[in-house]
């Protein structure tokens, strides 16, 4: 069927005034290079519009020993079909620099900030781009260029961060950060304030800049599969899951059916503790701490129900490349039936209470509105992009693992893509918090939607070995939304390239246009309905 | 004299049992014939293996429903408290289930009825009784409370999972005299977690330098005692021992809610 799909893009390409070799690898990757590279800002213009594709992530390598140039892929895709476009642009000495795409895509300044940092190469005629991960370190250092250990032991060197000046009568500026009041991660926010009025905020992150992608280049596949749960430990099988899936397509392994049920449990698991998480959190601050205990017991109970099936209360450990390392029974899928549904029938109580409670919805609705274009330019997924109407689920629209067996007529995205439209929902945090109530409910359904578990194996070998510099790409839906891990095999199984882009890092930026014009002590709500990743943004 | 009086009462002779006083059954066992089904418990031999089939039977057998298998742990669990000594599952699985004729059951609470085979308790103490101790620890040293702040430094967000579990009505660590200040300037004892990232160096320097004395700090998991995963790299620096000095290293990725709190009890010894 996906023969289908890639047959209509490509002689949609073929239509197109632009000369380029294209090849298919992967089932649902289209790979473009464009013999002129100058027409590459047209060119992805024409496929935003005429295909209505965006612009996923970019993905920069260092290709020096076997192209002799670095390698730049725009990752486009699609949110209706399943395939992904990689157009990619050879640099080399000639051209130390590559177009920026910001006129087409404005998302596409946070790829060329990450670049510029890492690599070091900047975009045609911009060198006002600011540091995004490297704070405090040498001028002149490029982490992700092939000539730098990741061991390399630097100096710290005081650099200057120059916050946008934001002046005017009666206009104060709030820093915020890294260390923040809550059990929270580290970032670091500027507010310039008018009275109690937010006018415009600015964030810098990159505290938890860990190397996650240098370090995984001196690592085993296996033991990547570790480091990738700790990109972010709440959604610890979302990513292990596109690691190992992108590391199974190159390898064009067929895992047990068996196991990609197991991994759909394990991941909806994921999500139903972190959404409770989140609920909680929400109703936390705005104080109301009845609604938040009671939905801490309930994520509680779900990490329990984690913990005594995987002997990890995060799930860290159950993916491996081939399959799953945890077996589970068809008494045990019983239990998790039941004690879903016991957490489940606990948590329409509370919301029932919830909902009947005016001063928590007041303090809801309205409050942190986005738009749905501002969305859309800022390329946001997920449950955060769900709130204004842009459905992006990565298991419906590119499905995976066992969320192909499933159908997927009316998902809550759909129906909130609905309620939307009919302007009962605006993009404020109620509509966040409603649409992730609607995700559990979803959750829960999925899980049950498995009534019996296949026989047979779990996981099976990873026998052969990969083709050096073969590439593919993994995909997953956290709980936070889409995420994609691309990967290039290098010699010996080992890795050339893996790139990670999470959803927080996608959608970190809308967070800045869903504050103006509110309180600045609406700021923890607005940012815990959005729920980021500190450290799966700043890897 | 009373021993030769327990020398003449033959294990069977039931009626002998009217002549002893209530001193000597505490003194001895000898006096309780060898068959009294008395302390029941899960003590398996060497070459014994669980397996669902034995659980299930054993679950089964049991009249009260004293005996729970749970699959997905694979573990038995014996209610000492809902047993009525039948001993049908001694004769249906002697390696795994021993009776006695001791009688020396009774517990203080009523959790300490319960047994369960394997051990899923990971040190010998419970959550409550570690809290309680920590709180007379507190009482002494910091008066009432001790207040505490933490620190991600670079962190997964794991272990700041597992830390805000602390806080949620299961654990609720505030019953212990503990609770968690939005300012290192109000805290006695830092939580820090991560492989502390170059990024974060300086401004945990800087929290650590406003804290006030006496302070403690702890490690929270594999990253902040030696990098974990990520180790040391041009990014990292290898754990937070390398910037500031470290009182207790909390080993696991991510250490559960209990060992977080055995660990602040050890930093507590220190003062
Ligand atoms: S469990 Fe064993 S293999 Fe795994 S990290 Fe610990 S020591 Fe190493
Ligand atoms: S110790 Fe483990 S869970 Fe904790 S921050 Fe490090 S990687 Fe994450």
């Amino acid at each position: 069927m996906n023969n289908k799909i890639i047959e209509h893009y490509l002689s949609k390409l073929e239509q197109l005034e632009f000369k380029f070799k294209r090849h298919v690898q992967n089932n649902n990757e289209i790979h473009i290079e464009l013999e002129d590279s100058s027409q590459l800002i047209e060119f992805c213009n024409i496929l935003k519009l005429d295909m209505n594709l965006r612009l996923l992530t970019m993905i920069y390598c260092d290709e020096r020993k076997i192209n002799h140039a670095f390698s730049l892929r725009y990752l486009l895709g699609s949110d209706t079909d399943d395939v992904f476009l990689f157009v990619i642009l050879f640099i080399d000495k000639k051209h130390a620099y590559f177009p920026s795409l910001s006129d087409v895509f404005p998302s596409s300044i946070k790829y060329e900030r990450e670049i510029n940092d890492m690599f070091g190469i900047q975009t045609q005629g911009d060198t006002t781009l600011k540091p995004l991960l490297l704070h405090d370190f040498q001028k002149n250092i490029f982490p992700l260029r092939k000539d730098f250990h990741a061991n390399t032991e630097l100096n710290y060197t005081p650099r200057k961060f120059k916050f946008t000046p934001i002046t005017g009568d009666g206009i104060c500026e709030i820093p915020v950060g890294p260390i923040h009041a809550g059990i929270i991660e580290p970032g670091h926010f500027r507010f310039s304030v008018i009275g109690e009025n937010i006018v415009n905020m600015e964030t810098r992150l990159g505290y938890a800049h860990k190397g996650i992608e240098k370090i995984a280049e001196n690592m085993s596949i296996n033991n990547v599969v570790f480091l990738s749960e700790r990109i972010s430990g709440d959604e610890s099988v979302a990513n292990s899951m596109a690691f190992c899936q992108a590391i199974e397509k190159i390898s064009q392994l067929e895992i047990p059916e068996k196991a990609k049920q197991i991994r759909l449990l394990f991941a909806e698991l994921e999500r139903i503790y972190n959404h409770f998480g989140t609920l909680s959190g929400i109703l936390n601050d705005i104080g109301f701490s009845y609604g938040a205990s009671r939905l801490e017991i309930l994520k509680e109970y779900v990490m329990q129900l984690n913990e005594k099936l995987s002997g990890s209360r995060l799930l860290f450990g159950v993916n491996q490349i081939g399959g799953v390392k945890i077996d589970i029974s068809n008494t045990s899928l019983v239990d998790i039936h039941s004690m879903l549904d016991n957490i489940f029938q606990n948590f329409e109580k509370i919301l029932e209470h919830i909902q009947s409670n005016s001063s928590v919805i007041d303090r809801l609705r309205n409050t942190g509105i986005i738009e749905k274009q501002t969305a859309n330019d800022l390329g946001v997924v997920g449950l955060s992009s769900i709130c204004t109407g842009i459905d992006t689920d990565t298991r419906k629209n590119h499905p995976y693992g066992y969320y192909s067996s499933i159908n997927f007529e009316q998902t809550p995205r759909t129906y909130m893509e609905h309620q939307v439209k009919l302007q009962k929902r605006i993009g404020d945090v109620l509509s966040r918090f409603m649409s992730r109530v609607d995700e559990l409910r979803y959750s829960k359904k999925l899980i049950k939607s498995i009534s019996n578990l296949e026989t047979g194996e779990i996981n099976v070998p990873l026998e052969s070995k990969l083709t050096p510099f073969s590439s593919g790409l993994g995909y997953a839906e956290s709980h936070r939304g889409e995420t994609l891990h691309w990967i290039m095999i290098g010699e010996d199984n080992s890795i050339f390239r893996y790139k990670i882009r999470t959803a927080s890092f996608a959608n970190w930026s809308i967070i800045e246009h869903a504050v103006l014009n509110n309180i600045v002590a609406d700021f923890p709500v607005i940012n815990k309905s959005f729920d980021f990743s500190y450290s799966g943004n700043d890897l | 004299m009373t021993e030769n009086n327990q020398n003449k009462i033959k294990k069977s002779d039931i009626l002998s049992w009217n002549k002893v006083t209530f001193d000597k059954i505490l003194q001895s066992n000898d006096m309780i014939p060898e068959n009294f089904r008395g302390k029941i418990s899960l003590d398996p031999d060497k070459d014994f293996v669980l397996n669902s089939q034995i659980g299930q039977n054993l679950e089964n057998i049991c009249p009260t429903n004293a005996i729970s298998y749970k699959n997905t742990l694979e573990s038995i669990s014996l209610d000492v408290g809902k047993c009525i000594f039948c001993g049908n599952c001694q004769q249906d699985m002697p390696k795994l289930i021993k009776i006695s004729n001791n009688f020396d059951m009774a517990k203080k609470r009523k959790t300490h009825l319960l047994e369960v085979f394997p051990e899923s308790v990971p040190f010998g103490k419970t959550y409550e009784e570690i809290g309680d101790e920590l709180k007379n620890k507190i009482n002494k040293t910091f008066g009432r409370s001790l207040a505490i702040r933490e620190i991600d430094a670079g962190s997964c967000n794991g272990c700041e999972i597992e830390i805000s579990a602390l806080t949620n009505p299961i654990y609720d660590i505030e019953q212990f005299g503990m609770h968690f200040v939005a300012s290192p300037r109000h805290a006695d004892l830092l939580l820090v977690t991560g492989p502390a990232s170059k990024n974060m160096e300086k401004a945990l320097k800087i929290a650590y330098e406003s804290t006030p004395e006496p302070k403690l700090v702890i490690a929270v998991g594999a990253c902040a005692c030696s990098g974990g995963i990520f180790g040391k790299n041009y990014a990292t620096t290898g754990g937070i021992d390398s910037i500031v000095p470290v009182d207790v290293f909390i080993p696991g990725c991510p250490p559960r809610p209990q060992a977080i709190l055995y660990g602040i009890m050890l930093a507590l010894d220190k003062i």
